[in-house]
């Protein structure tokens, strides 16, 4: 090689001072040159998958669309030919209580709802017996009483052993397994059977051509097909099967347990760093023998009050009073079987003891272990456009609250977040939904109420330590809230769109427990057996073949019945009847001996409230509370206890599980209602006929007669 | 093949290929937005998802469409990001390996084309060829003048790294042609000038202003026999190495 051939001095430095730039050659060079590796790779083929995917199903849609479009040419003029509505918008406030949002509107807090009912209605809204969540729920959607749809409380009874179980759905462990030594291996999936009954009135609509989306709505789980969007509601349970089950890792020692609700799981330090485990499901491989735990570390950092956190391979960082945001976890049971669920951390505490509170453990929406929507891609979908949110019935952690774990900021803030991923799916729901109806259910009011009653309430017992000046306005708060969001409802939607804001019961305070149970043993309806003065949970140690009448749940009351419950001794028909009879007689207007205040204002004879093929599993008596009371924590768990009358020292200060007179929903619409004692149970047929669409025979409600257009009086527009 | 049968191109792509892969992944991890990367991927997975859940509500299908362009085009800002940081070494590292792996050398007693671009058409008559002894002018120059361009057709009676000669005028330039078999760096065409050089050739550069341009040597393209198929190295460098990026991004939770 000669000289003047080589890289000269000048180059190297243009070599150099050219390195930098040298992306842009890629402009030219061999195609070859143009991969650079993986990265890119990747982002081409997966972007170019992506577009491929589009393309295609635009293709299949291009081709398919003549015939879809006639189709629904002849389902639509079928579904509104005789429509006077195009959009139906219901929103539900779970508890918004009637008479709070008159005082609200009256001091100006709630501009929108006093916009909503000067343009249309307000009204109160007559509730069900009794008056809980998923019995009226179940109502609004189907449009029977209770003896059609099978719903008469969050709990039933086994007659077979007394013991409660969820009455909404059933889920059970794999039809088949196969036994190999001491492991257990599932053939197939979970069985769920939802237990209510009826149909939802958005099943009508679906069949008729009109798009549904529904979210959210309570008793919904597991999800039927329909045509149309379907995302569950109150009822679905956590990763473990129950219904919210909290997790506080600690390292303070204590053998106490929650009363429910919520596990304490050990913390153990290794010099700083600290682990511990969240409890998850049981071992399908070990038939249930043992639970999957998905463990986890906290370590300190230099920053006072702030904690590193690793979750398998997710780390975070977390300051003491912050939560995480929701962290998806996996509990490996083998042999490929995963549970895959999702939690948010809550850090308390890091010196001098740490303690971690983790939320229930919910169905990963993303990759959803059990139905929890209809199609299952809906859950699914919302998780990818908005992020992993909360699946859980209940999602809300009141038990934590109750039991001290969160403190009120915490618990709101969970509120408030859950709140938020509703609103998100609420809006983008209405966006898709631009013709046919769109149903949403919030649950926070319901929940904030049930926690924050005793700020409103001016002598509750659990807050008589809290001066009145220094109270928190969280339900006004709360009710501004929600008045701001359906302002924003409203600016989305058009005249022709129908917007109904209901409430399934109203709220009243719960300051004074009633333990039924103790009072059907002090008056010899209940017998535990000899020697003992209480009883433990769920009537351990009652003496049923002494035992006439019992009560667990909230409002039901049952005969001990021959035939029926295992141990029963009352006779159906006229023993029964007059059994009935005297219990209804002596508790209604049952005073409580401390304030002199009733404690029950009404007992209501099933036979005569429910009609339908399931009143056979109804209680024989719905009770029903007086203002300021409510079953106490025991008598719920059927736990007979020495007092009948109790101070209600728990932060759940407001109820609704009274007197269903005392307490009725709210319905807002833009419309104007001609009725003036409207029911839940109406909704459904006046959806339906709103729709144009003929009511099922076995409806139980009336449609309302409802104006066809906004801001016109009945009498002016072509009323229904 | 080499002499245990072995496949020693296709191996050398396979190492290179996961070695590539795992580097890469590893750089995009740390230098992506690896939580930006993840809402986008779910964004634009909730639209695709979006056509088939409300597939009869035409509105929501076209606005759709619209977003999953739109989050196309987000997601690749997003995802070439980490380009910046690897351009630079892939692109020289593919360079180098295309020395060796993208052509063979020439067959003993196989004819061959060295052709030579030129400055100025009417030079073309000038430039003549000197070949070391082992190589041997098969026919007579061919001159094209509308490329500026002369040929001769050449063939090695034995295996060998050859020097050859252009003259033009009083200038000779060189350069190298290799004969024989197996994994050989090779530098099919000597060039003047500095960009193009850096990514084709690996021979010094051709003086600026004298005669010649480039001087070329036609190797024949390498084929990599491959899971029963013949295989352009690139193509298969390209494959494997998604292909193990796939396997460790899994491995190490790398969102790309």
């Amino acid at each position: 090689m000669t000289r003047h051939e080589g890289i000269s001095r000048g180059e190297r430095r243009r070599l150099l001072a050219c390195l930098a730039f040298l992306g842009l050659i890629l402009l030219w060079p061999i195609h070859s040159h143009a991969y650079a590796g993986p990265g890119a790779g990747f982002a081409v083929l997966s972007s170019f998958w992506t577009l491929f995917v589009a393309f295609l199903y635009s293709v299949y849609a291009f081709f398919v669309w003549p015939f879809r479009q006639l189709f629904r040419l002849v389902r639509r003029r079928k579904a509104y030919g005789k429509a006077q509505i195009t959009r139906a918008v219901i929103l539900g406030f779970d508890g918004m209580d009637p008479e709070l949002t008159e005082r609200f509107i009256a001091e100006g807090r709630l501009p929108n709802l006093a916009r909503l009912r000067a343009q249309g209605s307000f009204r109160k809204l007559r509730t069900t017996y009794p008056a809980i969540s998923p019995v009226a729920w179940s109502t609004f959607m189907t449009g029977v009483n209770p003896g059609k749809h099978n719903i008469y409380d969050f709990l039933g009874r086994d007659l077979t052993d007394y013991l409660p179980y969820l009455s909404s759905a059933e889920i059970k462990g794999p039809k088949r397994s196969w036994k190999i030594g001491k492991y257990t291996i599932p053939l197939g999936g979970p069985r769920i059977r939802g237990m209510r009954r009826g149909t939802p009135f958005w099943h009508w609509l679906g069949e008729a051509g009109i798009f549904c989306s529904v979210i959210r709505v309570p008793v919904t789980f597991p999800p039927e097909k329909f045509s149309g969007v379907l995302l569950s509601g109150m009822c679905v349970p956590d990763l473990k099967g129950s219904q919210g089950t909290f997790c506080l890792c600690t390292t303070r020692l204590s053998s106490d347990k929650f009363r429910e609700g919520g596990v304490r799981v050990p913390i153990e330090r290794n010099g700083s760093l600290c682990t511990s485990y969240i409890p998850g499901p049981e071992d399908p491989l070990t038939g249930g023998s043992g639970e999957l735990r998905v463990e986890f570390e906290i370590q300190p950092c230099r920053i006072d009050g702030e904690a590193r956190f690793k979750v398998d391979s997710q780390t975070f960082t977390l300051r003491v009073g912050s939560y995480s945001e929701w962290i998806p976890v996996k509990f490996k049971a083998g042999m490929g079987f995963n549970a895959h669920g999702i939690c948010r951390f809550y850090l308390k505490e890091l010196s001098p003891e740490v303690e971690v509170y983790v939320t229930p453990v919910n169905i990963d929406p993303g990759k959803p272990d059990l139905p929890i929507s209809h199609p299952v891609t809906y859950a699914i979908y919302l998780a990818k456009l908005f992020g992993p949110y909360a699946t859980l019935g209940l999602a809300e952690d009141t038990w934590a609250l109750n039991e001290k774990v969160l403190d009120d900021q915490a618990f709101l803030a969970q509120c408030y977040a859950n709140h938020d991923d509703r609103e998100r799916m609420l809006f983008d729901a209405l966006e898709k939904t631009q013709q046919g109806l769109c149903a949403c259910v919030f649950d926070t009011t319901d929940r904030v109420q049930h926690m924050f009653w005793r700020y409103l309430d001016d002598d509750h017992p659990a807050a008589r330590h809290v001066p009145r000046g220094e109270r928190p306005n969280v339900i006004q708060d709360l009710y501004a809230r929600m008045d701001e969001l359906i302002g924003r409802v409203m600016k989305q939607i058009d005249d022709q769109t129908l917007l109904m804001v209901v409430s399934d019961h109203g709220f009243k305070s719960f300051n004074r427990c009633v333990n039924l149970n103790a009072w059907l043993h002090q008056n010899g309806y209940l017998a535990l057996k000899p020697g003992k003065t209480e009883s433990g949970d769920w009537f351990e140690d009652v003496d049923w073949p002494h035992t006439r009448a019992y009560t667990m749940g909230l409002n039901g009351l049952y005969l001990n019945l021959k035939g029926r419950e295992r141990d029963g001794i009352i006779e159906a028909g006229a023993d029964a009847d007059a059994l009935k009879e005297e219990l209804r007689h002596k508790l209604d207007g049952l005073v409580d001996p401390s304030s002199g205040r009733i404690g029950i204002t009404g007992v209501f004879d099933c036979d005569a409230v429910y009609a339908g093929p399931y009143v056979d599993n109804a209680p024989d008596l719905i009770v029903g509370y007086g203002d300021g009371f409510r079953a106490s924590w025991d008598s719920v768990m059927g736990k007979v206890t020495s007092q009948i009358f109790e101070d209600n020292l728990k932060a759940w200060s407001g109820d609704h599980c009274i007197d269903p007179r005392l307490v009725p929903g709210v319905l807002f619409c833009n419309r104007q209602i001609s009725d003036e004692k409207p029911a839940i149970v109406d909704v459904a047929p006046t959806v339906l006929k709103l729709f144009g669409l003929p009511l099922p025979k076995h409806l139980d409600g009336k449609p309302w007669t409802v104006g066809t257009s906004l801001g016109k009086p009945i009498a002016s527009a072509n009323a229904l | 093949m080499g002499s245990l049968g072995v496949n020693i191109p296709a191996l050398v792509v396979v190492g290179i290929s996961l070695v590539i892969g795992l580097a890469m992944v590893i750089v995009f991890g740390h230098t992506s937005d690896q939580k930006a990367i993840h809402v986008a991927k779910d964004r634009l997975k909730a639209h695709l998802l979006a056509l088939r859940l409300f597939q009869d509500q035409i509105h929501v299908v076209l606005r759709s469409y619209g977003r999953i362009v739109m989050a196309t085009g987000h997601y690749l800002r997003l995802a070439f990001k980490p380009l910046v940081f690897v351009i630079v070494p892939v692109t020289f590292l593919i360079v180098q390996v295309d020395r060796y792996l993208g052509s063979l050398p020439i067959p003993a007693d196989h004819s061959f084309l060295i052709k030579v671009l030129m400055d100025n058409p009417d030079e073309l008559n000038e430039a003549s060829l000197r070949l070391p002894d082992g190589l041997a002018t098969t026919a007579p120059p061919v001159h094209v003048p509308s490329d500026r361009e002369v040929a001769w057709r050449v063939v090695a009676a034995t295996a060998g790294d050859y020097m050859i000669k252009v003259q033009v005028s009083d200038q000779t330039f060189s350069k190298q042609v290799v004969v024989g078999s197996g994994l050989r760096r090779l530098s099919s065409v000597r060039l003047r000038g500095f960009w193009k050089r850096i990514l084709v050739s690996s021979e010094p550069a051709l003086p600026e202003n004298k005669f010649i341009e480039a001087i070329e040597v036609q190797y024949p393209a390498r084929n990599i026999a491959f899971v029963g198929m013949e295989w352009n190295w690139i193509w298969l460098f390209f494959i494997l190495s998604l292909a193990a990026g796939f396997l460790f991004k899994s491995i190490l939770g790398i969102e790309i």
